[in-house]
């Protein structure tokens, strides 16, 4: 079962320090890229063995422990894959972004631990995406917790893993055509 | 509005654009066709151990689909015989009982009625209130096929199999690859601002949006082949409750057919045991493989073979998906991902990849689709939409006549080759029989006999 929240044993970056500093500023400009449409700048801060997942989200009785799913997903990607949708959207059909939405990504309560591996930070975030899609339709909300597995490659911070869990069981917008 | 009209033009192939978005006609779907029909709930493997449990819906009405601990599966309405609460408020979960947050009647997971606090004082025990009997109401029909757990509301509906009648052989390609049976996974859930209509209609035949709507996967190399010229080669059948389309292989033999697509050699060595001559005369001597398919009035199907690594490994995918109407103009879609039990473990992870790929909520050729059915929805809900038939008349000539003659088909049904909309009309020729038919065991407008625990 996937779970977003740490283990309390890790040790914490602290909200005052360097590294801290560092991770806001990737996420911020991972934002602001995905919010501009630069996919394959976004590709250039994934790592080559990137894992990307937003498994299926479903009410449970009682807990929300077994309310990700492990058997199905609205996202499980990896490079390959990211680089196809990300591919897609520079073709001249890809009509689900054509013309294409409006996007605000809110990135909040970021906290940062020391990760498994030396070089890596293990980070979790809220994300609250809004789409707005041509001139008639009501806009769209996303809201989701994440996960990420920052890895530091040749001095600068990349996506390595992202976990993200998504708050709705039944997503109110009409599909994935952006990334969170 | 009137019906008749509606009735009429839809059966000659000359839709109305507000079927796609009026409300009235939708409440009138509610009971002729969603009351009427036999409706997908959930299918078998989602229910694998005792006491496994999932919520699902027809359109309001919704339902626990339960394996009781005996091994038998129930469908039960879920709401408390009591005071009308909803019983389990969880989509999924394992449990013996379920009982109703208001004031603890509970059920046992067959539906039985098993407790009832101060069952003495209240009641007067059994004098006033029997327990031994009364049940959550079930269906009131429950039928299987491949697996598939149907149900309908209507008591006098035909048997399931003779429901779908010829369509049966076509759902064996997809869920009986062996005698293992699929592994159906937990659904994916989206809403769409599209009328549920549409989705049934594409998945039943349209090979014609292909070529341009999802040239974006055809321009980033998805595929090994260019699929349009593919597309126009092959069949698309009709049989009884469903219809499809299918891909045209390239040989006349079957085991060569199905590793061309990526199938391993010993998923097609189970193939060729458990499918019946006329299966594998389909897949091998005539060369078609079915690839999307409806049966009436909202259960889809997809079956498909992207490339799914940098490697350029082909693997085929399959999966169901249902178009749960919400309204008129919104629809919830529930999409499965389908793979066989037996097969490797390799083979099922690049299945599932080649799903996620195409799709679902995230899938490459579904983001495209849907963009097309909410701007129909939006567009037939305007006054001049209520001018205009849209022509789906594809494939007859302005006299009736079809512009190809059907094929020799080895299989059941009719088939074209080409394209065509002889599925799209054939799919609502049925929903035009449903709404006709009036008559059923329920008071006509779909309202069901009284059911009560008072006897």
């Amino acid at each position: 079962m996937p779970q977003v929240e740490p283990e309390q044993t890790r040790r914490p970056v602290p909200f005052n320090g360097e590294v801290y500093a560092e991770v806001l500023d990737f996420l911020y400009r991972e934002a602001d890229v995905l919010d501009q449409r630069r996919h394959e700048e976004w590709l250039s801060m994934l790592t080559e063995d990137v894992v990307y997942r937003m498994p299926v989200r479903s009410t449970s009785a009682h807990s929300l422990d077994d309310s990700l799913r492990t058997g199905m997903a609205h996202f499980d990607e990896d490079r390959y894959s990211l680089g196809k949708r990300v591919e897609r959207f520079l073709t001249e059909h890809a009509w689900a972004e054509d013309p294409p939405s409006r996007t605000r990504r809110f990135v909040t309560n970021a906290r940062a631990w020391e990760g498994d591996a030396p070089d890596e930070l293990l980070v979790t975030t809220s994300v609250l995406l809004f789409r707005s899609r041509g001139d008639i339709r009501e806009p769209d909300l996303i809201s989701a917790g994440r996960r990420d597995r920052l890895r530091r490659t040749g001095g600068t911070l990349l996506l390595a893993d992202r976990l993200i869990a998504v708050d709705e069981s039944v997503l109110r917008t009409q599909n994935l055509a952006v990334f969170l | 509005m009137d019906v008749q009209t509606v009735i009429d033009d839809v059966r000659g192939g000359m839709i109305p654009a507000e079927i796609y978005s009026d409300d009235e006609l939708f409440e009138l779907e509610k009971a002729r066709v969603f009351a009427k029909s036999w409706i997908f709930l959930a299918h078998e493997s989602e229910l694998p151990d005792p006491g496994d449990y999932v919520v699902r819906q027809i359109v309001a009405d919704s339902f626990i689909v339960c394996r009781d601990e005996d091994g038998l599966v129930h469908v039960l309405f879920n709401m408390c015989l009591h005071r009308g609460m909803q019983v389990c408020r969880s989509e999924f979960g394992n449990t013996s009982h379920f009982r109703c947050p208001y004031h603890a009647w509970t059920y046992k997971n067959t539906g039985e009625l098993t407790g009832v606090p101060f069952h003495a004082d209240a009641y007067g025990g059994d004098a006033g209130l029997r327990r031994e009997g009364v049940s959550l109401l079930p269906a009131p029909r429950v039928g299987v096929y491949d697996g598939l757990i149907f149900a309908s509301l209507d008591p006098d509906a035909p048997d399931l199999d003779d429901h779908l009648g010829g369509f049966r052989f076509y759902l064996d390609f997809y869920l009986a690859q062996s005698s293992a049976g699929p592994e159906v996974s937990p659904p994916q859930r989206f809403r769409i601002k599209a009328n549920w209509k549409i989705g049934a209609e594409n998945f039943a035949g349209d090979t014609y949006h292909t070529p341009h709507t999802h040239a974006s996967v055809v321009d980033i190399n998805l595929f090994a082949a260019p699929k349009a010229r593919k597309r126009k080669e092959g069949a698309l059948y009709f049989a009884d409750a469903g219809g499809g389309t299918t891909y045209k292989l390239p040989t006349a033999d079957m085991r060569e057919n199905l590793g061309s697509i990526g199938y391993p050699p010993e998923m097609i060595d189970r193939m060729e045991q458990v499918w019946d001559p006329a299966h594998r005369l389909m897949v091998g001597e005539a060369g078609f493989m079915p690839s999307a398919a409806t049966v009436i009035p909202n259960l889809s199907f997809v079956h498909n073979w992207p490339i799914v690594n940098s490697d350029g490994l082909v693997v085929p995918f399959i999966s169901m998906r249902q178009w749960q109407p919400i309204s008129a103009t919104e629809t919830e879609v529930l999409s499965w991902f389908v793979v066989d039990r037996a097969a490797p473990d390799w083979y099922k992870a690049a299945s599932y990849k080649a799903y996620l790929m195409c799709f679902g909520s995230s899938g490459m050729f579904e983001q495209d689709d849907v963009e097309n059915w909410t701007s129909i929805t939006q567009m037939a809900g305007g006054q001049m939409a209520r001018r205009l038939n849209l022509n789906s008349r594809m494939g007859l000539t302005r006299a009736g006549e079809t512009v190809t003659e059907p094929l020799d088909w080895p299989a059941p049904g009719r088939a074209f080759a080409g394209f065509g909309e002889y599925n799209q009309r054939d799919l609502l020729g049925l929903w035009c029989d449903l709404l006709e038919d009036s008559a059923s065991g329920t008071a006509g407008d779909g309202t069901p006999s009284r059911v009560a625990t008072l006897d």
